[in-house]
């Protein structure tokens, strides 16, 4: 277990690696002078190009690029981001926890109504619920994040005036900037609560709900549909038909003995399901107006801020990976038959 | 006066086969083929749906002239309508521009669905926009195809390091959600329809080289290839004639059936300002024309609902047709599921 964990760590900056040489290579596809801002520091050396041309090499060979990118970057400069005005690691310090924020508020009720639906729908096998359930999760399969997210904005916000959008109101950001609120974690839910400013977190929570709800319909389908055939599995099987026998209450059988073993499918979905949850961000988090680093991202791609793009891309790269990792780790524990040489 | 076909057992047609039968029976397979044969329709009879309102240079491009396009468009005995019908100029794509007011107008007479900000109309990008999504997803898939039988074509037949590097390089890519890394090649090619959709294929592609390989693996090891070794067939004549005939069927008709995987990714790009150039007929990008009367715009909430809903229920609509199809056949083919 110990030499799987070590192996697949060592995979890691592999696979960033490999990464930012497809998208320095694509990156070759463009002129000098568009590369040369992934070299920019600070605002006025944009308007000296050519010195920065010229310094980096750029119109040399790729290789050589490269091993100046790289060298950058192992200093621990992933360099200044033209979106932000302000260095890489500065921005992605700043905005991470706001997406942190969204990406929990919205994980748990995914997995409790994913895993709910698909329970229903198996134990109501081929009734009008099964079927119903089954349109709503090729309904929420087919809608592309951004259309749910109109319509939660247009509806909800805009119709029923409901809920907000942003993370917190201006007067309290204004507030925030000025006083005495300590951050701890940079989550605003659980920092009011630390501060003991309950109207603070309660503001928090409110502009949560129609963004994570958007995730929620987006992801869940998913989940559902997994934890749907593998509960018909479970249920079919011969320790099921022994627990009813022996005369357990259905719902024993049910929640207890075959729900237990059928999440077990569910997990592996982990990877795939964070992968669509932070597109989904993405694109949420710039219709929401939600500072996090999928609005700086999805900016940063219209401009075509290149050194903020290969950042984020490895950020996400490290995410996903460690992600992956902690979900084979996951499934030892949750079933301890499964072995790893 | 014997024929062959006495003997010969009766070949069952493809639509008395159970797999069909199963597929019919099905009502949400039936919605589905609905839904797209609506939005085939909508694709093929877009200049004759739109012939009282196309933009000038579409009607200079086809040599008809406003009252002329009105009529010939509609007329199928019109050599014009065949050739806007199968080969519309480019500039047909072009959503026409009836003001340039910032500000939308609701649904009147002339413009059933209104038009959006900038003086775009609605009709107009809704129906053109259905070719688009077809146009798209077709040339995707079929990018995506011809990079993946190369990639899984070469891992399956070579094997050894080159195997592995090629599924390494399928891992990588594989680990980046696709619309964060579709977003980055967007970026870096630059706006424009063809370009957007080699990102999309860029990234959608490891999967389907990684179902290729598994199927030539497999049958690589049946009993009629090394048979076909034995009696000397050279190794290229093999694997063109025997193995990837027999192994390419699956992916083709998993990756087609993606096509609604793929217009979502295609509209978010458009939405996010990366796709089709400004004005281009695309649902995508029509929705992020509205981006700024979505929410309770001049305190009138829903008076501009128009703007949006529109294209997102097209987008929704056109995805929703291909995803039930793509299950249904995925039912049909493997009942077990």
């Amino acid at each position: 277990m110990f030499n799987y964990i070590t192996r697949r760590l060592l995979q890691i900056p592999v696979v960033l690696f490999v990464l930012s040489l497809i998208i320095m290579g694509l990156m070759q596809l463009l002129s000098p002078e568009q590369r040369a801002a992934a070299f920019v520091t600070s605002d006025k050396q944009i308007e000296n190009l050519d010195l920065i041309i010229e310094k980096y090499h750029l119109r040399e060979g790729f290789v050589v690029q490269y091993k100046l990118w790289a060298g950058e970057v192992l200093r621990g400069n992933l360099g200044f981001s033209r979106i932000s005005k302000e260095p890489v690691l500065t921005t992605i310090r700043k905005r991470f926890p706001a997406s942190m924020e969204l990406a929990l508020a919205a994980f748990v009720p995914i997995v409790l109504v994913g895993v709910w639906l698909g329970t229903q729908a198996a134990t109501h096998r081929d009734s009008l619920l099964d079927q119903l359930l089954r349109v709503v999760a090729i309904v929420g399969w087919s809608l592309p994040t951004f259309v749910v997210a109109i319509w939660l904005v247009a509806w909800i916000y805009g119709g029923l005036g409901w809920f907000g959008i942003g993370r917190l109101p201006s007067s309290l950001l204004i507030e925030l900037a000025g006083g005495d609120f300590k951050k701890y974690t940079g989550l605003f839910t659980i920092d009011g609560l630390l501060n003991g400013r309950l109207d603070i977190t309660l503001e928090a929570l409110k502009r949560l709900v129609l963004p994570a709800a958007a995730l929620v319909i987006v992801v869940s389908a998913g989940i559902m549909r997994v934890m749907r055939s593998s509960m018909l599995d479970e249920l079919g099987k011969d320790y099921v038909r022994t627990a009813r026998a022996k005369g357990l209450a259905e719902k024993t059988v049910v929640y207890k003995h075959a729900r237990r073993n059928a999440l077990i499918p569910v997990i592996t979905m982990a990877g795939p399901m964070l992968g669509r949850m932070i597109g989904g961000i993405v694109v949420i988090e710039l219709i929401f107006n939600f500072p996090g680093l999928g609005e700086w991202a999805a900016k940063a791609a219209l401009q075509l801020d290149v050194t903020t793009l290969l950042a984020f891309v490895m950020l996400i790269g490290l995410i996903m990976a460690v992600a992956n990792l902690l979900v084979d780790i996951a499934y030892v524990v949750v079933d301890p038959r499964i072995r790893y040489e | 006066m014997s024929s062959p076909d006495y003997d010969a057992p009766k070949r069952e047609r493809w639509y008395e086969s159970k797999r069909f039968r199963r597929f019919r029976r099905n009502p949400l397979a039936v919605a589905g083929v609905l839904i797209l044969l609506f939005f085939a329709g909508m694709a093929l009879l877009a200049p004759a749906l739109t012939a009282d309102r196309l933009p000038r240079g579409c009607m200079r491009d086809l040599g008809l002239g406003r009252s002329e396009a009105r009529t010939a468009l509609r007329n199928p005995a019109h050599p014009a309508f065949w050739r806007a019908t199968f080969a519309p100029p480019g500039s047909c794509y072009k959503i026409p521009r009836v003001s340039y007011s910032p500000v939308p107008k609701p649904p009147s007479k002339k413009y059933p669905l209104g038009i959006a900000s900038g003086g775009y109309d609605i009709y107009y990008g809704i129906v053109w926009g259905a070719r688009t999504s077809f146009y798209i997803g077709v040339l995707v898939v079929g990018i995506v195809l011809v990079i993946a039988t190369v990639v899984g074509g070469l891992a399956g037949l070579f094997g050894g390091w080159l195997d592995n590097l090629l599924m390494r390089l399928v891992d990588v890519v594989y680990s980046i959600p696709g619309l964060v890394l579709a977003m980055v090649f967007a970026s870096i090619f630059g706006r424009g329809l063809i370009k957007t959709m080699i990102a999309i294929a860029l990234v959608a592609w490891p999967i389907y080289a990684r179902m290729l390989r598994g199927n030539i693996l497999q049958v690589k090891a049946q009993d009629y290839i090394s048979a076909a070794h034995a009696v000397g067939v050279g190794n290229l004549r093999l694997f063109f004639k025997h193995i990837l005939p027999n192994a390419i069927g699956p992916m083709i008709i998993l990756a087609s059936l993606d096509i609604g995987a793929i217009v979502i990714t295609a509209s978010t790009l458009a939405f996010l300002g990366l796709g089709a150039d400004v004005g281009y007929a695309d649902w995508g990008q029509m929705i992020s024309f509205a981006r700024s009367w979505i929410s309770n715009p001049g305190g009138e909430p829903l008076k501009y609902w128009f703007v949006w809903f529109w294209p997102s229920m097209a987008i929704a609509l056109f995805v929703l047709g291909w995803n039930l199809l793509g299950d249904a056949v995925r039912d049909a083919l493997d009942p077990r599921s």
